[in-house]
C-alpha cells in the first residue's frame, strides 16, 4: 500500500509551481511526486458526452506526448481526463477536496485506485479523514491551477470549480486553454466567456499538442508509447501497426483481443474504444 | 468402302470419345455430313476438300457421308477437320486404317494442321484409352504432359499420312511440353501502405479464403485483388490440365498454363456467361474458367442479386449445374472468390474523415444486395482504408516473390494434410486450449457468430500453417478474429 506522506512547502519534493500561490499549504499525498511538468484538464460534472470524450481523448493525448495530467476526481470531465491518461498508462495526479483516504464521489474509487497503482499521486491539503465538504473544492481548484503549468478546461458552466480554476491560473500567469462550444449550451457558456476573456481556443488534440508545445516547450521526457489503448477520437485501422510497433499480423490480434475483451470496436476503419 | 477415326468432344469439361465414320460410296459425287455437327463443323466439308487437295491427294469423287457418333452428343469446333480428313482418306484406302488413335486438330486450306482447342481432350482420351493420338505439332507438348498419354505431332495434313503409312510405332512420340507460366505483369510492391488489406490477402492465397474487401473509391481494392494472382502457388499438372480442358469446352485455348486463372467478370454479365449455359452446347462460364484459380467479382454489390444466387451452389460444391435440355451438365467451378465493393454508392459510408451522403433508403438497399448466406461465404472481410496522400510517396510495399514464398509453404503443410484449408470441415483437434478458449469467448461476446467461429477457426489454421506452426495458438485465433470485420455492423 502506498505510504502517507506529507510535504512542507520548504520540503525538497514540493511541487515547484506552487510557491506561486500567496499560501502554499502543506500537501499530504499518496503515491509518486516527481517534478515533470503538469497540465490540468478540467471541467465541469455537468458535461455532455462529447465533454466526456474530449477530456478523455485530451488525458490520453496529452500523457502519450509525455505530460503529467492533473486534474479533480470528480464526476464528468475531471474523471474522464483521469481516465484518459490512465489508457495511455500515463501519470495521473489527483487534487482532492477531502483526505487523500477519502474517495468522493465513491464511483471513482477505481479510478483512485489505478491512478496510484499507474505511478500517479493524489494530493490533498486537508488531513486525512477530512470529509468532502463542498466549501472545501474552491480552495482545492488553486492547487490544481498552481501545480500544473497549463490548464486546459474542456466543459464549464457559468458557475463552477473549472472557471474558477482557470481564472486562478491565468491571475498566476498560466496559459489557459479552452475549447470553445454552442453558444446555447450551458456546459460551454463558461468556456465561450473564458474565450471572450482571452483564454486560447482549443480546435482539437493536435492543436492542444501543439499549443502547448509553442507555450511550454517540448515535454521534458517522451514516455513510451503504450501499446493497445485506443483513444475516443478513434485510430485507423491501417495505422496500429505503425502506432503500435509490430507486424499487421499481431496489430489484428491484438485488436481482436481488445474487441472480444470489449475494450475496442471497429466501425468502418476507424477503431474506437469499447462500450462507449 | 468404310473407315473411322476416333476424335474428342468436351462435355462439361470431361473428354468423350467420338466416333468419325466415314463412307465413300459408289453414287456420284457428293459429301454429307450427319450427326449434330454445329455450323463450325459443317463447314468442315469445304477445309478437308481443300487440304486435301492441297496435300496432293485425290479426294474421292463418289458420295462421302462422314457420321460423327454418338449423335446425341454435341460437337462443335474445327478439331473435327483432321479426323474427318484421316477417315475419308482411310475410307478410300488412300491410308491404312486408323484403328484406335485420337485425332484432333483443324485444316487449313492448304494443308496445314492448325492447334485446335482440343488437345487436351485427345491427351487424356489417350492416357484413359491407352491408344497414340495425334494433334497439331504446334500443342503436342500439351497432349504430351498428361501422364500417360502417347501423342504425335502433325504439322500438315500431309505429315499425318506419311506418318500413318509409315505406321505409328516407327516413331518415337513426343515429349511432355515445358509448363508455361503467365508472366507477373503487376507485383505486390506497387502497393505502398495497406498493411491490414496486404495481410489478408496473403492469407487468403495461403488459405484459398474467400475474401471480400470494402472500402471507399479509390483505396486500391482492385489493385490488390489482381495481384493475388502473383503470390499463389503454381497450379499441379493434373490441375492445370483440368482448367485447360474446361477453357477448351468454353472454345478458349490455354495451353499448359501453371498459373491460376484469374477471371473477373463485369457486373453486367449475363447469367449464362457468369455460370454457364447458352443454347445448344452447354460451354463453361466464368465460375468455371476460374476453377482451381480465382474469381474476382469487382463492385460485388452491382452485380444483380439474382446472379450472386446462382454462385451458391459453385462455392458449397465446387460444381455449378447447368440446364440442358431436360437434363442437367456438371461443370468443376472450384475457385477463390476475391470480391471488392464499396461500402455504399458515394463510397463513404464507415469512413471516418468523410461523411457519407447517401440516403437511408438508398444506403440499405445497396447494401441489402449482397445477401447475409453470401457474406457468410467470406472467411476474411477487410476493410481497405483510404490511402493518405503522404503513403503514396512512401516506402514501396514488400514484393510479390517473396510473399509467395511463405504462400507456397503454407499451401505445402495443408496439402500434406489432404486438403486446402479453404475446405477444411471441422477442426482437426491441433488447437492449443487457449486457442479454442479465445473462439468460444469470441462467440460468446457477440464477437464473432457461431459459423464465424467455424470460418476464424479455419483462418487459424491457415495463418498457423504461415508461421510453420503444428499447433494453433491463441494469436493464431486472435488475428483470424481481426480478419473477420463485419460487413452488416458498421
Amino acid at each position: 500500500m502506498n505510504d502517507l506522506r506529507v510535504i512542507a512547502p520548504n520540503g525538497p519534493d514540493y511541487p515547484v509551481g506552487l510557491h506561486d500561490l500567496e499560501d502554499p499549504p502543506r500537501l499530504y499525498v499518496l503515491g509518486v511526486t516527481t517534478a515533470a511538468p503538469a497540465v490540468a484538464v478540467v471541467g465541469t460534472r455537468k458535461c455532455t458526452r462529447y465533454g466526456l470524450n474530449l477530456a478523455e481523448a485530451f488525458g490520453h493525448a496529452l500523457s502519450r506526448a509525455g505530460w503529467t495530467t492533473v486534474s479533480g476526481l470528480a464526476r464528468g470531465i475531471d474523471a474522464a481526463a483521469h481516465r484518459g491518461t490512465l489508457q495511455s498508462q500515463g501519470r495521473a495526479v489527483a487534487i482532492l477536496g477531502s483526505g487523500v483516504d477519502v474517495v468522493y464521489p465513491a464511483e471513482n474509487t477505481d479510478l483512485y485506485r489505478s491512478i496510484l497503482r499507474e505511478g500517479g499521486a493524489i494530493m490533498s491539503e486537508y488531513p486525512p479523514g477530512t470529509r468532502p465538504d463542498r466549501w472545501r473544492f474552491p480552495a482545492r481548484n488553486r492547487i490544481i491551477a498552481g501545480i500544473s503549468s497549463a490548464v486546459v478546461v474542456v466543459e464549464a458552466g457559468v458557475k463552477g470549480g473549472a472557471l474558477i480554476t482557470a481564472r486562478l491560473a491565468a491571475e498566476m500567469g498560466r496559459p489557459v486553454l479552452v475549447v470553445p462550444g454552442d453558444v446555447d449550451r450551458s456546459a460551454s457558456v463558461g468556456c465561450n466567456l473564458l474565450i471572450r476573456d482571452g483564454a486560447h481556443p482549443v480546435l482539437g488534440v493536435d492543436d492542444l499538442l501543439a499549443e502547448l508545445e509553442l507555450i511550454l516547450g517540448k515535454p521534458p521526457n517522451q514516455t513510451p508509447v503504450l501499446t493497445g489503448i485506443i483513444p475516443s477520437t478513434g485510430l485507423a485501422m491501417d495505422d496500429l501497426p505503425s502506432i503500435w510497433g509490430c507486424t499487421p499480423a499481431e496489430a489484428l490480434a491484438r485488436l481482436a483481443r481488445m474487441e472480444i475483451a470489449g475494450e475496442a470496436r471497429c466501425v468502418g476503419d476507424v477503431v474506437l474504444p469499447g462500450s462507449g | 468402302m468404310y473407315a473411322a477415326a476416333t476424335s474428342v468432344a468436351l462435355v462439361g469439361g470431361e473428354a468423350r470419345p467420338v466416333r468419325v465414320e466415314a463412307h465413300v460410296g459408289r453414287q456420284s459425287e457428293a459429301f454429307k455430313l450427319s450427326g449434330l455437327p454445329d455450323t463450325a463443323v459443317r463447314e468442315a466439308k469445304d477445309r478437308v476438300r481443300a487440304a486435301v487437295a492441297s496435300a496432293g491427294i485425290r479426294f474421292p469423287n463418289r458420295t462421302v457421308t462422314v457420321n460423327l457418333a454418338p449423335a446425341d452428343l454435341p460437337k462443335g469446333g474445327t478439331d473435327y477437320d483432321l479426323p474427318i480428313a484421316l477417315g475419308i482418306l482411310a475410307a478410300s484406302k488412300e491410308i491404312p486404317p486408323l484403328r484406335d488413335a485420337v485425332v484432333v486438330g483443324e485444316l487449313a486450306l492448304d494443308g496445314a494442321v492448325r492447334a485446335g482447342s482440343h488437345a487436351f481432350g485427345a491427351g487424356v482420351l489417350s492416357a484413359r484409352q491407352n491408344v497414340p493420338c495425334l494433334v497439331a505439332t504446334a500443342v503436342v507438348g500439351e497432349a504430351a504432359s498428361i501422364p500417360g498419354a502417347t501423342a504425335y505431332g502433325v504439322a500438315s495434313l500431309a505429315d499425318a499420312v506419311d506418318l500413318l503409312r509409315g505406321g505409328l510405332g516407327t516413331v518415337e512420340p513426343a515429349r511432355p511440353g515445358a509448363p508455361m507460366s503467365e508472366e507477373r505483369a503487376s507485383d505486390l510492391a506497387d502497393i505502398r501502405g495497406q498493411p491490414i488489406a496486404r495481410r489478408a490477402l496473403e492469407v487468403a492465397a495461403a488459405g484459398g479464403h474467400h475474401l471480400l474487401m470494402h472500402g471507399p473509391p479509390g483505396s486500391g481494392k482492385t489493385m490488390l485483388a489482381r495481384r493475388i494472382i502473383g503470390i499463389l502457388p503454381p497450379l499441379a499438372i493434373a490441375d492445370a490440365v483440368e482448367t485447360a480442358m474446361l477453357w477448351s469446352a468454353a472454345g478458349r485455348r490455354r495451353g499448359l498454363v501453371v498459373t491460376p486463372p484469374f477471371r473477373a467478370p463485369h457486373h453486367t454479365a449475363s447469367k449464362a456467361a457468369l455460370v454457364g449455359g447458352g443454347s445448344g452446347n452447354p460451354v463453361p462460364g466464368e465460375v468455371s474458367l476460374a476453377h482451381r484459380g480465382v474469381l474476382f467479382l469487382d463492385e460485388l454489390a452491382e452485380f444483380p442479386r439474382s446472379h450472386l444466387d446462382t454462385l451458391r451452389q459453385p462455392l458449397e460444391e465446387g460444381v455449378v449445374s447447368v440446364a440442358r435440355r431436360g437434363s442437367s451438365l456438371d461443370f468443376p467451378a472450384s475457385f477463390q472468390l476475391l470480391a471488392a465493393t464499396n461500402p455504399c454508392p458515394c463510397g463513404y459510408f464507415g469512413d471516418g474523415r468523410r461523411p457519407c451522403e447517401c440516403r437511408q433508403a438508398i444506403l440499405g438497399r445497396y447494401r441489402s444486395r449482397i445477401s447475409g448466406p453470401l457474406v457468410d461465404r467470406f472467411d476474411l472481410i477487410v476493410r481497405v482504408g483510404r490511402v493518405e496522400a503522404t503513403e503514396y510517396s512512401g516506402p514501396k510495399g514488400e514484393a510479390s516473390a517473396s510473399v509467395a514464398h511463405r504462400v507456397e509453404q503454407a499451401r505445402a503443410a495443408q496439402l500434406e494434410r489432404g486438403q486446402i484449408n479453404r475446405c477444411l470441415e471441422a477442426d482437426d483437434g491441433r488447437e492449443s486450449k487457449a486457442a479454442r478458449r479465445l473462439v468460444a469467448m469470441a462467440v460468446g461476446n457477440a464477437v464473432l457468430t457461431a459459423r464465424g467461429g467455424d470460418r476464424v477457426r479455419r483462418v487459424a489454421r491457415t495463418i498457423a500453417d504461415l508461421e510453420g506452426a503444428d499447433q494453433v495458438e491463441e494469436h493464431h485465433v486472435a488475428e483470424a478474429v481481426g480478419l473477420r470485420g463485419e460487413w452488416r455492423d458498421e
